[in-house]
């Protein structure tokens, strides 16, 4: 798995990339919660995350929780259609705000 | 170093003394028995231990004397007793550090006669008492090879000031009276807390028990049942009749088991009570339960929940269901309605106070309506496979007859006989909505299950691979190819794929616990257009009834991976497991 930070008018835009997996979702977890702790809001684009398991939507749901808590925003954008999947089946397609695009959901932080 | 010339002359000659005198005196077998005894009867070893070790040092004839004990890390000797003109207890100093340190290390007992010709001898304590240390006797605390410590007895007095070999053995002999006895209190120390432990188990459970509501006469609509899987359960239900006539009913699962588990079912429960006399909307009531829960709700638990109100004048039932099971609804023409869940559990989303929930409002139709938790279709039956929801069914079709507390019992009595000795899996918990108006109108229905007609399975491929996150991307690619070479949609490669990952997850974090010697062997036969997937691991068979902590920096939510199975699959079953042990799962999916 690969990820990429920017900054866009301050909000975070966390990239990542590649298999959300029991082997990597540590990992993700760490750098959602890092995005998180920087205390902007945070705009998540899954547009090359090809698959994502259980473990990857709970380090979601963990980030997500966070951000709640500090009262930041903490939005999905891009999602590929094999984590669309994924979220629905899990139920959280309902949870977490979904954007069609980066652009949408830097849109919808600000 | 005047001092220790004349010493070191008389050393020889004292060897051959010593070496006659290896054998401990009458005296010092009766010092040596009164020990053991005190030992063997001690209440408190500490004060055991420093009275030994008094005695020892004055038959001797030692300045002063010590006890060190290594800490729980093994790292750092602390002093726990000494004697003589300056007290170190409390000091601590390295595992390996000194004369002392060097006899826990060897496990052996040493003379040493001149500390100045000894470079291990570590000057510091010396330094920091003002004392002098010339000699030291020192013996380890063991037991076998579990090292506890080591006594230490310094500058011998009288005589010729050098400590005999016999002074070791005696010395020995007591450190491993002491070591045994220190061994013993530890042991019972933590029978103690094991006793406390259980013993606080049972008061919560009692406490658990107390928030489920006592069973009501058969002309009451709701009835329930919970059959906790350990000592404490994580699910509960609840009902009670308003003023008006209608019953709150709730029934819940909070994610994960064990005591947190069990804490936050007291919480769910305990807000049901309080806020559904006051909140007669399910929905309303569900989005209130949720933002007080999702509010204070720790690191990924969650609760899958149903909560309802039912009007025994009208018939109809009110409910809201977040992330739960799906409610039966067994009609008295013998068909079945199913009521699947529309939110997401409680817990996750903190909503606003006001926000509802969405509702589901039935009729009854003098039906009966089941809600239950997943530990009721996952349980087992005597016959080793899972009851599922057919089965489940089939005991309410056969027993449609029965008054509701009955039926009840007959679904606990199948999953506890098919738990057996082993306990149950789950926490097994099912409530019953009899709709009163019509209560005869029930009438018992044949099982219209159809046998599936008989194709042979094909073998298509095995896969044997360590059960290791490392593999999983291999054993994914392996799916989805198969998958889309036998025909199926890239949609059902991708659900495979996914339901194949969380299977062999569990195996590897909950059956091998994380144990990377263990293998998983992945099996996957085509049955006409079905696709059968047997996974099957070595592990220990998973019994639930043995008591392991939740490791609370787990923030994954429990049973997501399972649930997203069963969201896929066509079929998922734990199949009765061979007697050399292990788990198959297997898994059936309709392709093409």
């Amino acid at each position: 798995m690969k990820h990429q930070i920017r900054e866009d008018g301050g909000a975070a835009v966390v990239a990542l990339e590649g298999d959300i997996d029991l082997k990597t979702s540590p990992e993700a977890r760490k750098i959602l919660i890092d995005a998180v702790g920087r205390n902007v809001p945070v705009v998540v684009d899954l547009s090359r995350v090809n698959y994502i398991d259980s473990s990857g939507v709970a380090s979601l749901i963990e980030a997500f929780q966070k951000a709640r808590k500090s009262g930041r925003k903490f939005v999905l954008a891009a999602v590929s259609a094999g984590a669309m999947r994924v979220l629905n089946l899990a139920r959280m397609d309902k949870v977490f705000t979904i954007c069609a695009d980066v652009a949408d959901g830097l849109a919808k932080v600000r | 170093m005047a001092k220790s010339a004349p010493r070191k002359a008389k050393a020889a000659d004292k060897e051959t003394k010593a070496a006659q005198a290896a054998v401990p005196s009458a005296n010092a077998m009766d010092l040596l028995a009164a020990m053991g005894l005190d030992f063997a009867t001690t209440m408190d070893i500490e004060s055991t231990l420093a009275g030994a070790l008094r005695r020892i040092a004055g038959y001797v004839g030692a300045e002063a004397g010590a006890l060190f004990m290594l800490g729980s890390g093994g790292t750092m000797l602390r002093c726990h007793a000494c004697v003589g003109p300056t007290n170190i207890v409390g000091l601590s100093i390295g595992a390996g550090q000194g004369i002392v340190g060097r006899v826990v290390q060897t496990n052996k007992g040493e003379i040493v006669r001149d500390v100045e010709d000894d470079p291990q001898f570590d000057g510091q304590v010396d330094a920091k008492t003002g004392f002098t240390t010339r000699s030291i006797l020192c013996a380890p605390l063991s037991v076998k090879d579990e090292r506890l410590g080591a006594i230490e007895l310094i500058n011998k007095r009288g005589g010729d000031n050098l400590f005999e070999q016999a002074d070791l053995t005696l010395l020995e002999a007591l450190a491993s009276s002491a070591a045994l006895a220190v061994l013993n209190a530890r042991m019972a120390a933590e029978l103690v807390e094991q006793e406390r432990v259980r013993h606080e188990l049972e008061l919560a459970a009692e406490i658990q028990r107390s928030l489920l509501p006592p069973p009501e006469g058969p002309d009451f609509p709701a009835h329930g049942v919970n059959l906790p899987a350990r000592t404490v359960s994580g699910d509960f239900y609840d009902f009670f009749r308003l003023d008006d006539g209608r019953v709150c009913f709730t029934l819940g699962d909070v994610s994960g088991k064990g005591m947190n588990a069990a804490l936050l079912m007291a919480k769910a429960a305990s807000l049901f009570r309080c806020l559904g006399r006051t909140v007669h909307e399910p929905g309303r009531l569900l989005g209130r339960i949720n933002f007080e829960i999702a509010e204070t709700a720790t690191r990924g638990m969650f609760i899958t929940m149903v909560a309802g109100i039912y009007c025994p004048a009208t018939g109809r039932v009110r409910f809201s269901n977040a992330g739960h099971e799906p409610l039966q609804l067994h009609r008295p023409d013998g068909s079945f309605e199913e009521f699947p869940a529309d939110t997401p559990p409680v817990g996750i989303v903190p909503g606003a106070p006001g926000e509802a929930f969405p509702e589901v409002e039935a009729a009854l139709d003098g039906g009966a309506l089941y809600v239950f938790t997943d530990g009721v279709t996952e349980g087992y039956t005597a016959e080793g496979v899972e009851l599922g929801i057919d089965g489940l069914k089939d005991i309410l079709i056969r027993d449609a007859t029965a008054v509701a507390a009955d039926r009840l019992a007959s679904v606990a009595r199948v999953l506890a006989a098919g738990g057996g000795e082993r306990g149950l899996r789950d926490d097994v918990t099912i409530m019953a909505i009899d709709d009163a108006s019509a209560a005869d109108g029930r009438s018992a229905h044949p099982s219209g299950r159809v046998a599936a007609p008989a194709i042979a399975a094909v073998p298509v491929m095995t896969l044997r691979l360590p059960a290791v996150a490392d593999r999983l991307r291999l054993i994914r690619a392996a799916i989805g190819e198969t998958v889309r070479s036998l025909g199926g949609a890239e949609e059902t490669a991708h659900d495979m794929v996914l339901a194949v990952d969380e299977a062999c997850q569990n195996i590897i974090r909950h059956a091998y616990k994380g144990d990377s010697k263990g293998e998983i062997v992945i099996e996957i036969s085509q049955e006409g257009a079905k696709l059968i997937i047997l996974l099957k691991d070595f592990a220990p068979t998973i019994d639930p009834s043995t008591v392991r902590p939740r490791n609370l920096g787990d923030v994954r939510p429990g049973g997501l991976g399972t649930h997203l199975i069963r969201e896929v699959v066509d079929e998922m079953v734990f199949l009765k497991p061979p007697p050399e042990g292990g788990n198959i799962l297997r898994l059936v999916k309709r392709i093409g």
